[in-house]
């Protein structure tokens, strides 16, 4: 069976021809001109290069999605740059305005604190009970940090949740990108074995993240849990709680974002802390894709489930020909099978119709929001890499 | 005709309170019912014991205040040891729950396996029922010794009636109005329990005792 498997493999899934390729990039084409390269007299050199650049990177990844017929390694090329861009865009942008990468108490209370999606599920239920949002920014686009403010990022992410699900966690997520580049470093892992069972620990930092900011009208995860605050903000220590705090981030940080990965090859803090990732997978009933395994063609070989960044398909799952509703549909899996079992699948079709048209449905959504997201986050990285060594 | 004024103003202030007790008392409750059996009268009486035993500690500390002549005076805050050694119990308690339920699992809680609980396994849950009893009974007692900020306003008006009685009474009609507001948590008992959901209620009281632990040392270790 070894041999079979390094046959199919040898065979690779179907390329296209580039005629066909650059027709089926157009549209993407279009929309990133649209987003980057138009002439916009309100942009000056550093961005308008920026913005050229991205547009080229995005159509290119792309293209060679369409030309190869493999998702997972063009999409990660995407996925890490806005990783490593964003925190450099930020922390840029942050030591301007501030000085500090720390949060003054002062802006908290003048609701300037920059919003990111990660309290969302958070802010649902004092808000349905208060009518309160327990962030301290604005919901409105405010002075300072408070950027384009809370309700702009909610509609974003909403959008896009509903049109690709989990799908967010790989396309739109800013700081996923890290430990996926982390995780990409090392040939093989160096843990192989993880109980099942942590997989459920996002769920429960979900609830009781949920409950405690009920209890203490605060966003209980952004000041106690969130490993990102090392490298965007972080509550200014000026008494042993703020201490505390920064101890935690960066623990969690160097233990989830970095270390776990390198020795798992897995995106650990998305699969055993994330809450948003958890309350993210239910938008994956609603979203219309999602992965299936074709059980006429599988021969349970796991590398699906080896090439999984997430732990998102088990043997159980396999056997039921499904995802586990915590993929995050980066395609590693369908990349990863030699016989072509596992694939895109639009709901309420066969398993075996048409994969690849319901990937280039899936990828055209993906894509287009994450020119929108992630593209500008890119661009503005660069921006500011520009700007510094102009 | 005082009275029933002032009894009204006990129940309309612990209606309007029940969500801040609500609040206070979730991290704690919810994921002590999640771990338990299903069934809406199974929970129903989880959390009449949980609040028998709460309006328990609420009395308790009320008559010991009123001895100490602080309710009266309205230095009704505890001192910062006193909180801190409840959260550290507190803690102690949820812990030995969440090893208690996986216990109660006959093995099942601790697959993968999102499949409904075997059948054995809830005839194990039911036998072992007094021992979670129990624990909801002390959690229970020790968020009544939690002050939140309704308790305290309670505790001021109690005071004015001038007599221990009345003053004890007032707080168990103030108590009523609040736990008005947990009967929806009964519903939760129409949650399928599987292995799954089980490690997720027993993973989160281990991350609220974690954290009540934290906030307790933190207290009693000095700020």
């Amino acid at each position: 069976m070894a041999t079979n498997i390094q046959v199919l493999r040898a065979a690779g899934p179907a390329r296209r021809g580039i005629g066909r390729s650059i027709l089926l990039t157009l549209p993407i084409m279009l929309w990133s001109l649209l987003m980057f390269a138009r002439p916009d007299a309100g942009r000056d050199l550093k961005s308008n290069i920026a913005g050229g650049i991205t547009a080229i990177f995005m159509v290119l990844l792309f293209f060679m999605m369409m030309r190869t017929g493999t998702t997972h390694r063009w999409r990660r090329l995407f996925f890490v740059s806005v990783g490593v861009l964003f925190p450099i865009e930020f922390i840029h942008t942050v030591l301007q305005m501030r000085g500090t990468m720390g949060i003054p108490i002062e802006e908290m209370i003048a609701g300037r604190t920059p919003f990111c999606f990660l309290p969302i599920p958070l802010l649902i239920v004092p808000a349905a009970l208060t009518r309160t949002v327990i962030f301290p920014g604005s919901i409105l686009p405010g002075q300072g940090m408070a950027g384009d403010g809370i309700a702009a990022m909610v509609g974003i992410w909403l959008a896009i949740s509903l049109v690709i699900g989990k799908g967010w966690c790989s396309y739109a997520c800013f700081f996923g990108g890290i430990e996926e580049g982390v995780a990409a470093i090392p040939k093989q892992a160096k843990i192989r074995k993880l109980d099942p069972r942590w997989h459920y620990l996002p769920w429960a930092v979900l609830l009781a993240m949920v409950l405690l900011s009920l209890a203490l009208f605060e966003p209980a995860y952004c000041m106690w849990l969130c490993p990102f605050k090392a490298v965007s903000e972080y509550v200014a220590a000026r008494n042993t709680v703020g201490l505390i705090q920064n101890v935690i981030f960066i623990v969690l940080f160097a233990a989830l974002v970095i270390v776990l990965p390198f020795m798992t090859k897995k995106r650990t803090q998305c699969s055993f802390l994330c809450p948003f990732g958890a309350f993210q997978s239910l938008f994956n009933k609603i979203s219309v894709f999602d992965v299936r395994i074709d059980q006429d063609k599988c021969r349970a070989c796991v590398l699906c489930q080896n090439a999984c960044p997430n732990m998102s398909l088990t043997k159980e799952s396999v056997a039921k020909g499904e995802a586990l509703m915590s993929c995050m549909k980066c395609g590693a899996c369908v990349d990863a099978c030699p016989r072509h079992a596992v694939s895109w699948h639009v709901k309420g079709t066969d398993v075996a119709w048409k994969p690849e048209r319901a990937r280039l449905m899936f990828l055209y959504g993906a894509w287009a929001m994450a020119i929108l997201f992630g593209g500008s986050i890119i661009a503005q990285g660069l921006a500011t890499i520009l700007g510094v060594f102009a | 005709m005082v009275a029933y004024v002032w009894y009204g103003d006990a129940l309309a202030l612990g209606l309007a309170s029940g969500p801040a007790c609500l609040a206070a008392c979730g991290p704690v409750l919810v994921p002590s019912l999640l771990a338990g059996q299903s069934g809406v009268v199974s929970n129903l009486r989880t959390i009449a014991v949980f609040l028998g035993t709460r309006l328990l500690g609420y009395l308790l500390f009320a008559i010991v205040a009123w001895q100490v002549g602080a309710l009266a005076s309205m230095l009704i805050k505890p001192h910062p040891y006193v909180i801190g050694l409840v959260y550290v119990l507190m803690a102690g308690v949820l812990a030995w729950y969440a090893y208690a339920a996986g216990r109660n699992c006959t093995g099942d809680c601790s697959t993968a396996k999102l499949v409904t609980i075997q059948e054995k396994g809830f005839a194990q849950l039911a036998n072992d029922s007094k021992k979670t009893l129990a624990g909801v009974a002390a959690l229970g007692f020790l968020t009544g010794l939690n002050f939140c900020p309704p308790f305290i306003v309670a505790g001021i008006r109690a005071a004015e009636l001038g007599s221990l009685t009345g003053a004890l009474l007032y707080f168990a009609v103030f108590f009523a109005g609040t736990s008005i507001w947990f009967v929806p948590f009964a519903g939760l008992g129409c949650v399928v329990r599987n292995p799954g959901l089980i490690t997720v209620a027993r993973m989160t009281m281990g991350l609220v005792a974690l954290y009540y632990l934290a906030l307790g040392l933190y207290m009693l270790l000095g700020r």
